[in-house]
């Protein structure tokens, strides 16, 4: 109820805004749907952004997540489907200084088993005519965990450590990143970036039990997993056909031993000044981690100290194939500050190896820029 | 069965990033200064940011809920058993 006050307050702000001052802003209202074997995902959004004096920049947002699952992993009981909703806030505020940038950021999630704080602060130095750019960031957050999902009589009570079991379990991470971008020649530019997260908390599904030998058992797994990824990017326009080209890669190692390797390219088509159109492949393999087992031995903690179910734990592949238009209102003949406004629809293809399934993604999205 | 240490894990990828940021320091030296009026086609938007913040993070979250790689997003956890 406080989230709907908020989003109602900060509409009725934008929408006062417009009426009055002058800056620029723009708001964005994107809906999406998601749907695999077992889980549909409705997500309607709404972004903002608003410059604020002549250095300053306040971006917000505010999402639902409606999730309809049958997975046993989201709680479902008897494989019968349920609906749940998941409410997201966030703001951020950039300063500028000429060459240097900074900002800071929050976030809120919240959802009937999982609650999520976020604050986080970055930092942007333009070097060489701003033909170089470094950034930094850091950022924490504050997770609590539930089976407050489950379909059954009664909550049940999840073990946060080994031995300690609680209603509610407390999860950390703390994040940092580099990253770099380099322009290489008038059509081609470079990224660079490198982050680093430690997780210390529950960190197991408290609805999955992993199977062995002699029964099922509780998911148990380690309660440190230290993550860092570094990813390259590339982007190139050719001025004859409008074309542009963005190739990117992320290697991802933690110390559960999962590697990944994700490779992406992307191709956007100019359509002369009010339209453009996309396609974009993405591959993603990963290895297993080092304690999962598709079927373990014993549940006896001192055979096996942890065990899981959690097939993001497997090694699998996965394929993404997207297709994106997008129009300016001045296409279908509108005016002012409509003829500005971006329509926008995409369609996602994911080709999962592992038993989640195929997915299907669809998004269609209205950006509409204002002074005020 | 136990997994990789954090110290070795730290020590390798410090290695590794001052080897890259000593590479990059290199070849960005040997870059061309762009000057302002020549990066018209860097303005575009293909070459800044071809993703909208509402597409790059519903992406990011499902990636999240899908893959065992993800993280250093900020991006909050929970949704359809996504633990």
């Amino acid at each position: 109820m406080r989230l709907q006050l908020a989003s109602a307050i900060g509409v009725g702000a934008i929408v006062a805004l417009i009426g009055t001052a002058h800056a620029d802003g723009t708001v964005s209202v994107r809906g999406v749907y998601y749907k695999e074997r077992a889980t549909r995902v409705v997500q309607p959004m709404l972004d903002g952004s608003f410059e604020v004096g002549t250095r300053g920049l306040v971006v917000a947002h505010f999402l639902v997540d409606a999730i309809t699952s049958a997975s046993a992993s989201s709680g479902a009981a008897d494989a019968t489907p349920f609906t749940e909703k998941r409410y997201e806030g966030g703001a951020s505020y950039t300063h500028d200084l000429d060459n240097l940038r900074v900002s800071g950021e929050a976030k809120y999630s919240t959802e009937s088993d999982y609650i999520s704080m976020f604050g986080g602060l970055r930092g942007e130095l333009d070097l060489a005519q701003k033909n170089t750019v470094l950034g930094v960031g850091f950022g924490v957050s504050r997770d609590s965990i539930s089976a407050g999902s489950a379909q059954g009589l009664a909550t049940p009570m999840i073990e946060c450590t080994t031995g300690m079991s609680a209603a509610q379990c407390p999860l950390t991470a703390t994040s940092m990143f580099l990253s770099a971008s380099q322009i290489l020649s008038p059509n081609a530019i470079a990224g660079f970036t490198y982050d680093i997260s430690g997780l210390k908390g529950y960190q197991a599904n408290p609805y999955r039990s992993a199977l062995a030998d002699d029964g099922f058992a509780a998911e148990r797994h380690p309660n440190w997993r230290l993550r860092q990824a570094v990813a390259a990017s590339l982007r190139y326009y050719w001025p004859r056909s409008q074309t542009t080209f963005i190739g990117a890669y992320r290697f991802y190692r933690d110390n559960w031993e999962v590697n990944a390797h994700t490779p992406e390219l992307r191709i956007v088509q100019a359509v002369g000044r009010t339209a453009d159109a996309s396609i974009r492949y993405r591959y993603h393999t990963q290895d297993k981690a080092v304690f999962y087992r598709d079927r373990y031995t014993t549940t006896d903690i001192s055979v096996n100290r942890y065990l899981s179910d959690d097939v993001k734990l497997d090694d699998f592949t996965n394929h993404l194939f997207q297709a994106k238009l997008g129009i300016l209102g001045e296409a279908f003949g509108m005016s002012g500050r409509w003829a500005g406004a971006r329509f926008e629809g995409i369609l996602e293809y994911v080709r999962q190896h592992n038993r989640f399934g195929n997915a299907i993604i669809a998004h269609v999205a209205l950006t509409v820029p204002f002074e005020y | 069965m136990w997994p990789r240490s954090t110290r070795d894990m730290v020590c390798a990828s410090v290695r590794y990033l001052t080897t890259l940021v000593m590479l990059m320091a290199i070849s960005a030296s040997g870059c061309v200064v762009v000057k302002a009026h020549q990066r018209g086609n860097l303005a575009k938007r293909a070459m800044t940011n071809d993703r909208d913040p509402g597409e790059a993070r519903f992406g990011q979250h499902a990636t999240g809920s899908r893959e065992g790689a993800d993280g250093g997003t900020g991006q909050p956890g929970g949704g359809c058993g996504c633990n």
